[in-house]
Order: structure tokens, then sequence, then C-alpha cells
């Protein structure tokens, strides 16, 4: 629709155009005293003019020197170094990408290295760990069973010293309640004799 | 007045004569110069601006005529003769639509004259033998009579068509829509030229291709394998 007004629009100016213009070629003609056309004045060019052919020779060597040195040589030159710089940096991306891979290797190695080692010391100290938790364990029941040890020692010896405090304490009791009962004292053979003979009984029964 | 079609002396160098149509192909060849020199002044690894823009021109051509030739080495070599002829037609036909061409002393598009594209016609012909003789020696000259003998006149007749319509062909279209502007300008010089302007402006970027690619093709030929 668009493009059908520009079309008429266009077709319109021109033929405006046109008609102004032949009216001025009418006026023109009109002026020129009954002649038709006017005839511009000049001449037609002579064929083989050797001075125009030379120097056309002479200007067009000079244009394609000019062009050469300031044209053609030098945006060639600055194509080829394009060129150059383009595939160098091609190169170095290239040599970049190659050492990256390379260093991506070194690296993973690097890792699995570290991980390995990381898991030797995991498991070394584990081990560690666990000796030491052996040997704690295995110290502390010695100490326990060397403590039961000495403590039963004591406690017999304990047992002895109170078993001897008795008989001594029972003796003395022995005479004591003897005395009363025979209502004199005893003489020291007598006394002996029975003592020794109390005791032995007290003390079987005792034990 | 001064139109299209004058082909006079302007003034002289000494005892030589320089005509219109050499002034402004100084002009042209100082403005190519002048813009190659400030496109690469100071070449940047990465482009821009004008640089860019003549490395665009230059690589392109380098492309097509690689494309173009069987062979990259010639194309390379020939590249810079052919892409001098692209600018300096492409320019000449444009600077017959400036205004005050042809009308001011000295200002003449150098490619409406036949003298003009006649000797760039002839350094294309040079040109073939030049880049023949170098490539495949003197079995170059085989090709006047192959595939026989007898073929050797249409052969030497081609060769001479060859130039001459390179001349013809350039110098006609160019002539001729100067000529038509002209007299369009003379006798109307209200709006009506515009329309065969913008029509020279497409006629000038295809003629000079044309001039072009066929010098290029001629090259290629005779350069080739089967020459």
């Amino acid at each position: 629709m668009i493009r059908d007004k520009r079309f008429h629009l266009s077709v319109l100016l021109l033929t405006i155009i046109m008609v102004l213009g032949f009216a001025t070629l009418c006026m023109a003609s009109g002026d020129a005293s009954g002649t038709a056309i006017p005839q511009p004045p000049g001449q037609t060019p002579a064929f083989g003019n050797l001075f125009v052919i030379g120097w056309t020779a002479v200007n067009f060597f000079v244009l394609l020197a000019l062009l050469y040195k300031f044209a053609f040589n030098p945006i060639n030159a600055m194509m080829d170094q394009r060129a150059a710089t383009i595939e160098s940096s091609l190169k170095h991306a290239e040599e970049v990408r190659i050492e990256i891979d390379q260093m991506k290797k070194e690296t993973q190695a690097n890792l699995a290295d570290s991980r390995k080692e990381a898991q030797e010391i995991v498991a070394r100290a584990t081990k560690a760990a666990e000796d030491a938790k052996t040997e704690i364990i295995n110290k502390a029941h010695e100490e326990a069973d060397n403590f039961k040890v000495k403590a039963k020692a004591e406690i017999e010896a304990a047992t002895e010293q109170a078993k001897k405090e008795l008989k001594d304490t029972s003796a003395v009791l022995a005479i004591m309640a003897a005395e009363k009962l025979l209502g004199r004292a005893i003489t020291d053979e007598d006394h002996k004799k029975m003592v020794d003979q109390f005791v032995n009984e007290a003390g079987d029964m005792l034990c | 007045m001064i139109f299209g079609m004058h082909d006079g002396v302007l003034f002289h160098l000494g005892p030589i004569p320089v005509d219109h149509l050499v002034v402004t192909q100084w002009v042209i060849i100082a403005l190519l110069g002048t813009v190659a020199f400030f496109a690469t002044r100071n070449m940047q690894e990465i482009p821009r601006g004008l640089q860019n823009a003549f490395e665009m021109i230059i690589t392109w051509a380098n492309e097509f005529f690689t494309q173009l030739m069987d062979k990259p080495h010639v194309a390379k070599k020939w590249a810079p003769l052919l892409t001098t002829f692209f600018l300096f037609i492409l320019v000449s036909n444009y600077s017959g639509l400036l205004p005050g061409s042809a009308t001011i002393d000295g200002f003449q598009p150098p490619t409406s004259n036949w003298n003009v594209t006649m000797t760039l016609a002839l350094i294309t012909f040079f040109s073939i033998y030049v880049a023949g003789i170098s490539e495949n020696g003197l079995h170059h000259f085989k090709h006047f009579v192959s595939p026989s003998p007898a073929m050797l006149p249409l052969n030497l007749v081609e060769e001479v068509a060859h130039p001459l319509s390179l001349t013809v062909r350039l110098f006609g279209n160019i002539f001729g829509e100067e000529m038509v502007i002209a007299y369009l300008l003379f006798m109307a010089p209200f709006v009506v030229p515009a329309a065969i302007m913008g029509l020279s402006l497409l006629l000038g970027a295809i003629q000079a291709i044309v001039f072009t690619i066929l010098s290029a093709s001629y090259i290629a030929a005779a350069t080739g394998e089967g020459h």
C-alpha cells in the first residue's frame, strides 16, 4: 500500500519534471527564431592526437606508481602483517591451550597424589590412635590389676594384724575373767598354762 | 562556450601542447593520490575510516581478479594495474557529472575523448603480450595459428578487435552521455538533465567495471593453460 503510494507519487513528480522541462525546451526553441534545435558549438575530437595519447600514457603510469606506493604496497604489506598476526595469535592460542591441558593434567595428578597422601595420613593417624587406645586400655588394666593385688595384700596384712591384736586382747580378758572366778591371783605357772590353753581354744573358735 | 565534444589545447608546456582533458587527468591523479596517501598514512592493524574503505576496495579487487583468473599469482601481479584502470576510469567518468564539466577551461572528462580511451586500450593490449610472454614464453604466439594456421587472419582480426572494442565502447558511452547532457543543458537547463545524470551515474560505474573485467579476462586468457 505504502509502496503503491510512493510509486504513484514518484510517477507524478517525474511527469511534472518532464512537462516543465519540455516547456522550457519549447520556450528555448521558440526564442531561437525559426531553427528547430540549436547546435551547440564545438568540434568532434580528432582521432590520433599523439600529444593526448602521450600525456595520457604518462599520467596513467604516474597514477599507477602513486597508487602502488600509497595504496597497493602498504595495504598488501598490512594484509600480510595482519595474516601473520592472526596466524601467530592462533598459534599462540594453540600453545596456551596445550599448556593449559598439560597444567590441568598435572593438577589432576597432583590432586590424586594429595588425596592418596591424605588418605595415608588419615590411615596412619587412625592406626596411631588405635594403638594409643589399646596401650592406654592395657595400661589401665595393668594398673587396676596391680592396685587389686596391692589392696588384697594390704587387706590380708590388716586381717593378720587384727587377728593378732584380738589374740592379745582376748588373753588379757581371759586372765581378768579367770582371776574373778578363782578369786585369787594365779601363779605364773598356772597363769601361763591357762592362758595358753584358753588362747588356743578361743583362737580355734575365732578362726 | 565549450561543450563535451571540445578537443583543444589549453596551454603549451614548452613545445608540448597540454589539452583540457590532460589537466583534468592531473586533477584526477592528484585526487586519487592524495586520498590514497591519507588512507595509508597511519596504517593501523585494526583499520578505520579511509584506510578501511581503501583496504576494502583493494581486497575486493584482489579477490575478484583471483576468481576471474585461473592463476592466483597472475592475478596478484596484474591486480594493481587493473584496479588502477577501474579507479581512473570511474573517477574520469564521474568527473563529467560535476557542475562546470566541459564548460570550465581545463575541465573535461578524459574518458569522453577517444585518444584517452585508446591509450588505455593500448595499455591493455601491451599488457596482454607482457603477461602472455612472461607466463608462457614464446608459446604465447602460438595462439595466432590455433586451432589451425588457416585461422591466422581471423585471429589477427580478433587481436585488433580487442583494443578497438575497448576504445570505442568506453569512448562511445561516455562521449554519448556527455553529449546528451550537454544538449539537454543547452536546450533545457531546468531539471531535465537530472534524469540523464542519474542514468550516467550508473553508466559511468558500469563502463569502468566492463573495461576492467574485459582487460582482466584478456590477460587471463593470454596466461591460461590452453593458450
